[in-house]
């Protein structure tokens, strides 16, 4: 039986619907498009970077583990972390040892004991991928997540999590995946995940009261 | 008169002598070594540190240094940052296979595989931190917990092949040392620019840099690696001293084959212009072709070589000794006697001339770089030359002058018609001496070149060099601390004092690192003391046990280290030949010099300038003041001093070489009076060329100086031939016809060198062209009798 041809009402209902959907997926992609929109589905990397990117500054203590599987051991140490917009981010581990590594700008400086290195941060990949992961997501710095990164948002404003893939194949075969997740303005976790198999959680627990400056 | 017996045998004589003479020069000339390098323009060192740091800009390290870029494809692209990365590799390996290369550096670390492999190997013999106290069993714990807080990390997949053998890490510790704290970036696993879409490569040449053929080869392997598998979209850009080098002498080669041949074209111009007659023309070569082979033979057997550049200036002397040829030629006619009477009433002002000439060009003698020594030995053998030629041979060969008026007296009646003018506007001359002055004062100070102006790498060139350095972290000159030694040991013992000290200045911030060659060749008593800092195994075995008590890594695991440091124990400290085949030999080559019967064995240490992207010499200076035979360089600083203190030197020369033609002249004419009216028209333009230049914006350095005296020098004739006119009486149509044809055979020969792309060779020529045609004009208005002149175009100058 030949197939019959639509009832011209339904015909005219279908064609009203194509032009709702098209409508709608216009609309999603405004929306998507201007990330400052305050529409809880559209949390992403945009909406993520200028939540974080309203923090100046901020200080915080932490502990980080670190399973390295060639020892079959679990390490722990801790310390104090701080970050001040544009682009300053210190690392300091007080126990068990102490450590720091200061990056300002593209200078990373890192003191052991009574020693200390001065080294260009992107003459080292291997050390700006860990420290991008980190300062960028403090910062809010979209460009160079993207720049260094694929990333991937989950979660909503209230809890989220941040994976980020190296860009780079031959680093990806040093840094497999960095996830940093939080909640609100506050980075709350940082893992970090080895190819050769070893990884590290740090937990962060902010110290002072923070504003926007 | 007809000449006697004694006169034609001294006729004959001069001839035959004349004859040896060019003989012997044209056997020494080709038997010359030419030369066109660039070391002829930078100065001939005066103290020991000088020394050594010319000795490195001549043949140092820095002279065998290329840097390459691979450019081409939009910043934010990745795929022509792959393909940039991928050719960087290409060449890199294509470069190392050629063997033309000492290095090839490009950011991949495999070019450091066999240098890692004897670093490990020689750990213990290398690493600063090995001492006693290290190897106690609370060092020992120190040590391996620093190790330990670097597992987890990426630095820590790096060290994990080697833990168990090296625990404390000192692999690591060499490799700290040894890493720049200004490298490039690093993208797609290869060095890039920061600035530009740029991969970047250092290569150092096996051939010296004063090898300009082993350049010449090293940039022809660089040009075929990369265009063996060419890429649509990228180019190729390499500079280094070695490029300019090669790039210097192509153009010196082809400036002096275009000043030979325009040089050529003018004479016979303004020859022809003269005489219109072949005969005349052949003669009138011959005193400056005798000048040219005699300059040649001069230079050669007092320099023992010849600079390209010397021949090109060669063609300003065609533009001199061609006068003497011109003056005797036309002079000399009149019959029986003409020679005779030539040499009684015009050479005496011709040897004048000559002597003011050489005055001046005696300046360039002395200024104290080799190729302008050269320039000044060549033109003063050259018209000494040229003028006996005219002066004893021609009375022999061209009694009678030569034939043919040629277009002289179109010259004399345009010379007399001006000459009878231009003294109307005597009073401008003043005007114009006045407003060069006021314009001078309010002009800031021309004086401003640099040594790099005299160099003849072009502008564009400087710039694409300045680019590449800042890409690869060495963005200016620096500062070096060279240390003197008797021996290789003594000069890295040396080393180590200052390491020493320098540490604490990196520490305190005043300096950001430093290149020493003890960090790759310590002195053999520093490994020595090392390696008996070493416990034998059984105690090392124990303490270990008790430093790794709780600790991450069980001591059972710690065989190999234990093992390792039992085997370093015998090892001997390794000499230089052990770092053979390693990118580590020629990174020791450039700061380690070895010393010979004249010279002591020399270490540099290579600064790195703190975080403000200065170096506080005088910090660096104190910090290592108590160790002997140290020296601190300035690279830049010392440069700069050094052009400064030959420009002081070169202003005394001028003003002793300007006082010096005054008094011949002084001499000459026995009058005050007259000398003034010589010394106005001259003074007013050189003034006027020096605040042209000035108001232009040029920038004013040594040669401009010696520009400014060979104008007084050569422009003192015309006045000198007005001053006479004055005095004595009138000037035959000839006499002003020689007169303009000599000043446009000057002023021709020196605009030649004007339009050089050889800047010593510009910045006399833009001096000299317009001073000496300002000479005459100014001379003729200032000195000359208004109408007189004119009418008495057609009389003679009165004895």
């Amino acid at each position: 039986m030949p197939r019959r041809r639509p009832h011209p009402a339904r015909r005219r209902e279908r064609r009203r619907l194509l032009a709702a959907t098209i409508a709608a997926l216009g609309l999603a992609a405004t929306l998507a498009l201007a990330p400052s929109a305050a529409l809880a589905e559209a949390f992403d990397l945009g909406a993520l970077t200028a939540l974080l990117g309203g923090v100046k500054s901020g200080e915080a203590t932490f502990v980080e583990t670190r399973r390295i599987e060639m020892l079959d051991r679990t390490l722990q140490s801790s310390g104090r972390l701080s970050f001040k917009a544009p682009d300053s981010f210190v690392r300091e581990t007080l126990k068990p040892r102490q450590e720091k590594l200061a990056v300002d700008g593209n200078t990373l400086t890192m003191s052991l004991g009574d020693r200390s290195r001065t080294m260009q941060l992107d003459a080292s990949p291997e050390a700006a991928v860990i420290v991008e992961a980190i300062r960028g997501t403090l910062t809010g710095n979209r460009n160079t997540l993207e720049r260094l990164f694929e990333t991937t948002v989950s979660g909503d404003a209230r809890a989220w999590t941040l994976k980020l893939v190296p860009r780079d194949l031959r680093l990806r075969g040093q840094v497999s995946a960095v996830e940093v997740s939080g909640r609100d303005a506050m980075t709350r976790e940082v893992k970090v995940q080895l190819a050769d198999g070893d990884r590290s959680v740090m937990t962060i627990e902010p110290v002072a009261t923070r504003g926007p400056s | 008169m007809m000449p006697g017996a004694a006169p034609a045998r001294r006729a004959r004589l001069a001839v035959a002598l004349w004859l040896a003479a060019v003989a012997a020069a044209l056997v020494v000339a080709w038997r010359t070594h030419y030369v066109a390098d660039l070391s002829a323009f930078l100065p001939s060192a005066p103290t020991p540190e000088q020394a050594v740091l010319l000795d490195q800009l001549k043949s140092g390290a820095t002279s065998r240094l290329l840097v390459i870029g691979i450019e081409g494809g939009a910043p934010d692209d990745e795929a022509s940052a792959a393909a940039r990365a991928e050719a960087s590799k290409r060449v890199a390996a294509a470069l190392r296979a050629s063997g033309a290369f000492a290095s090839v550096h490009n950011g991949e670390n495999s070019a450091w595989a066999d240098a890692g492999r004897f670093l490990f190997e020689h750990r213990y013999a290398i690493s600063p931190a090995v001492d006693g106290a290290r190897f106690s069993a609370a060092g020992l714990r120190d040590a391996i917990d620093a190790t330990v807080s670097l597992l987890g990390t990426p630095a820590g997949s790096l060290l994990k092949p080697i833990l168990f053998r090296d625990p404390t890490g000192e692999t690591l510790r060499i490799a700290e040392t040894l890493t720049p704290a200004r490298a490039p970036r690093i993208d797609h696993g290869v060095w890039v620019s920061r600035q530009t879409p740029r991969a970047l490569l250092l290569a150092t040449t096996a051939a010296d840099g004063a090898d300009i053929d082993g350049q010449q080869r090293a940039l022809a392997a660089i040009r075929s690696a990369f265009d063996a598998a060419p890429t649509p979209g990228l180019r190729l850009v390499v500079s280094g001293a070695g490029k300019f080098s090669v790039e210097s002498r192509e153009r010196i080669k082809s400036e002096v084959e275009r000043l030979a041949l325009f040089g050529s074209v003018v004479i016979v111009v303004l020859l022809w212009l003269a005489f219109a007659s072949a005969r005349a023309l052949a003669v009138a070569v011959l005193p400056v072709a005798t000048g040219v082979v005699a300059g040649i033979a001069a230079v050669s057997l007092g320099f023992g070589q010849v600079h390209g550049m010397t021949l090109g200036f060669g063609t300003t002397l065609i533009g001199e000794a061609v006068d003497y040829a011109i003056y005797y030629l036309i002079q000399a006619r009149g019959g029986d006697g003409a020679a005779e009477r030539w040499r009684r009433d015009s050479w005496p002002t011709v040897r004048l001339g000559l002597f003011t000439s050489l005055i001046g060009f005696a300046a360039l003698v002395f200024t104290g770089f080799p190729g302008l020594a050269q320039l000044g030995v060549f033109s003063i053998a050259g018209l000494v030359a040229a003028a006996a030629t005219t002066r004893f041979v021609f009375p022999v060969l061209v009694p009678n002058g030569a034939p043919g008026a040629g277009f002289r007296r179109q010259l004399a009646r345009f010379m007399s018609a001006a000459a009878s003018r231009l003294p109307r506007a005597r009073w401008g001359v003043v005007a114009v001496a006045m407003a060069s002055i006021v314009a001078l004062v309010v002009t800031p100070s021309p004086w401003h070149g640099e040594l790099s102006s005299l160099s003849p790498v072009s502008a564009s060139d400087l710039a694409l060099d300045a680019a590449l350095r800042a890409d690869v972290g060495a963005a200016d000159a620096g500062a070096l601390v060279a240390i003197a030694g008797v021996s290789e040991q003594a000069a890295l013992e040396g080393a180590e004092a200052i390491g020493a000290r320098l540490d604490r200045l990196v520490a305190a911030g005043v300096l950001q690192g430093y290149d020493s060659p003890a960090r790759l060749l310590p002195s053999a008593a520093t490994q020595a003391r090392r390696l008996a800092a070493l416990p034998d195994a059984t105690t090392l075995a124990t303490r270990l046990a008790e430093a790794t008590a709780d600790g991450a890594l069980p001591a059972a695991r710690l065989a190999p280290f234990i093992a390792d440091v039992e085997a370093a124990r015998a090892q001997k400290p390794f000499g230089r030949a052990a770092l053979a085949g390693t990118p580590l030999a020629s990174a020791l080559d450039a700061l380690l010099l070895p010393g010979d019967a004249t010279r002591p064995w020399r270490a540099l240490v290579n600064l790195q300038a703190g975080e403000n992207g200065r170096i506080d010499v005088a910090r660096v200076r104190a910090a290592i003041a108590d160790v002997p035979g140290v020296r601190v360089v300035a690279i830049r600083a010392e440069l700069d001093a050094i052009y400064a203190r030959f420009l002081r030197e070169a202003e005394w020369q001028a003003a002793l070489g300007a006082v010096a033609v005054a008094l011949l002249l002084a001499w000459h004419l026995r009058s005050a009076r007259r000398l003034a009216a010589i010394a106005l028209p001259i003074a007013a333009a050189t003034l006027l060329v020096l605040a042209a230049l000035a108001v232009s914006g040029a920038a004013l350095g040594i040669l401009h100086l010696v520009g400014l005296l060979l104008t007084v020098a050569i422009g003192s004739n015309y006045a000198l031939f007005f001053d006479h006119l004055r005095e004595r009486g009138e000037a035959d149509a000839d006499t002003l016809a020689s007169l303009l044809l000599a000043n446009l055979t000057t002023v021709a020969s020196f605009a030649l060198l004007a339009s050089s792309r050889i800047p010593v060779l510009q910045a006399v020529g833009i001096v000299v062209a317009p001073g000496a045609l300002l000479c005459l004009v100014f001379s003729a208005a200032w000195l000359g009798r208004g109408g007189a002149a004119g009418a008495g175009a057609h009389g003679k100058i009165a004895p």
